[in-house]
């Protein structure tokens, strides 16, 4: 059992997560006991097969799921009954669902009024995402006239709207081709540089996580495995590159 | 956002979703006014013009003036329900509806922001076939009555769709209610006919029906005719429409049908 008492209520840890554990109606357990802490300030990411628990942690963080039985911090703000957590957290799921009736800048600035931004406040940061995500000759175009890859910067860029201190990216390159994973990438390294921004995030690449996580956390069948930097993993599961740790770790 | 207050974001984003559900019902006019104008006028023409002249006169009033209050309660009770049920539906089914479900926003929040665009269109809806009945119709005697009952009609039918979109999976299921709860209370609240003219089983079946307290109090304050007391017909109507809200509520804070 993590310390919950005395890392919850410091700003040295993003999330926190405490014997989560998460059943669906058809009897599936997507998390079995999942702890997890993550340094405020990190690029950490979660690597794991399908149906390791990867969304479903995500989903619960971020309210998405119902509440499972367990504990969850976001900078010492309990993620389920105190409603300062969600105005520290943005999601970019994993599949790309926008509002049909918005434009790609409205996107962004209704999502930061429902976060609780004025109307000026929230179209100055539309505008500005716009900008970091190339997407200002867009502004005025609906989602579903968007190409796939300036869907899914705009779905990270409403993540980063309300200017959240930890963002939880779920698989935010699969299915992508290889020129705006690289692209997705370099947003992703700016954000974290410039914002300061913890970065959660999942992926089912190993190259990616070596490309982009200062930490990196395995999830097997909701539970994690193992946890450490990339270099440590390697040198604790042996072979000469994350994939093998990872490989590693999943067969022990 | 970590400065903001808490409740202040919460309001904020009340007022933005709010906003949000108005500018839809704004901005796809043709789709949701134009339809139930035309749909309403078409029974005044019909009902008030072409076959009022050879009904005559019920309790009173010429038919135009008797059917025109419950035209309007209709109108806003259809357009109301439509609007929530169809909007949350399609959030639903399309995903996007989890943009609102990570925001702080409370449950009873999230139900009154989508109940504010359902309440737009039934009164815009209703309003606009109010005015073009103007030169067929009476005048308006205790208009507060009237506008407080189209109000709450527009509430309650907006919190009915809130419920009905969360609970429909399908458009078949979300058609359904429509067709099969929502056309039946229309029909039988007293649009067209007085409820103690009835014999039974149909005047306490019409006395069942929360719609028909709205049309007798919308008539009242119409025409000033009524067959229960003003007041007793607000209040059922007030009761129901707290109860949907309610229900309403805790249907978005257990995430029934939105979180798996």
């Amino acid at each position: 059992m993590l310390d919950t008492v005395s890392a919850s209520g410091t700003d040295r840890t993003a999330l926190l997560v405490d014997r989560l554990t998460k059943t669906y109606a058809d009897g599936t357990h997507a998390l079995d006991g999942l702890e997890l802490r993550i340094p405020a300030g990190s690029f950490f990411g979660l690597l794991g097969p399908n149906g390791a628990g990867k969304t479903t942690l995500i989903g619960s963080v971020a309210g998405l799921v119902r509440a499972p039985s367990g504990r969850i911090f976001v900078f010492g703000r309990d993620a389920v009954s105190d409603a300062r957590a969600r105005l520290l957290t943005g999601l970019a799921p994993q599949e790309v669902h926008l509002d049909r009736f918005l434009t790609a800048r409205d996107v962004l600035a209704y999502h930061g009024r429902y976060f609780g931004m004025r109307r000026r406040e929230a179209e100055g940061r539309a505008d500005e995402l716009l900008e970091v995500f190339d997407l200002t000759g867009k502004a005025r175009t609906k989602p579903n006239r968007l190409s796939g890859g300036m869907r899914r910067r705009l779905l990270i860029a409403r993540a980063l709207v309300h200017r959240p201190r930890l963002a939880m990216l779920d698989e935010p390159t699969a299915g992508v081709d290889l020129e705006l994973r690289h692209e997705l990438w370099r947003y992703l390294r700016l954000l974290h540089g410039e914002e300061g921004l913890t970065v959660l995030l999942t992926t089912h690449y190993i190259e990616e996580a070596e490309a982009l996580c200062e930490q990196v956390a395995f999830i097997r069948a909701g539970r994690v495995v193992d946890e450490g930097a990339p270099a440590e993993l390697v040198e604790r599961h042996g072979g000469e590159r994350l994939e093998d740790a990872y490989l590693a770790a999943m067969r022990s | 956002m970590t400065s903001v207050d808490v409740g202040l974001a919460q309001r904020r984003g009340t007022v933005a979703l709010a906003g949000r559900e108005t500018r839809r019902v704004l901005s796809l006019w043709t789709q949701t006014l134009l339809p139930a104008v035309l749909t309403a006028l078409l029974f005044l023409a019909v009902f008030g013009g072409a076959l009022g002249g050879r009904i005559g006169e019920i309790e009173g009033l010429s038919y135009v003036d008797f059917i025109l209050p419950g035209l309007l309660v209709v109108t806003a009770a259809t357009q109301a329900f439509a609007n929530t049920s169809t909007s949350i539906f399609q959030a639903k089914s399309e995903g996007y509806i989890e943009d609102v479900l990570t925001s702080p926003l409370r449950s009873w929040q999230l139900a009154v922001a989508y109940m504010a665009g359902g309440l737009v269109r039934g009164l815009a809806a209703s309003l606009m076939v109010a005015l073009l009945a103007v030169p067929f119709a009476g005048g308006l005697e205790r208009p507060a009555v009237a506008i407080v009952s189209l109000v709450l009609t527009g509430l309650l039918f907006s919190a009915l769709g809130v419920i009905t979109g969360i609970w429909a999976e399908s458009f078949d299921q979300h058609s359904f209610v429509a067709g099969v709860v929502i056309a039946p209370l229309a029909l039988l609240g007293g649009v067209f006919y007085s409820a103690r003219t009835l014999d039974e089983p149909w005047s306490t079946l019409t006395r069942l029906d929360p719609l028909y307290y709205l049309v007798d109090a919308t008539r009242a304050g119409f025409t000033g005719f009524h067959e229960s007391p003003t007041p007793v017909s607000l209040i059922v109507a007030l009761g129901v429409a707290l109860a949907a809200f309610a229900a309403a509520t805790l249907l978005f804070a257990r995430g029934w049908r939105l979180k798996p």
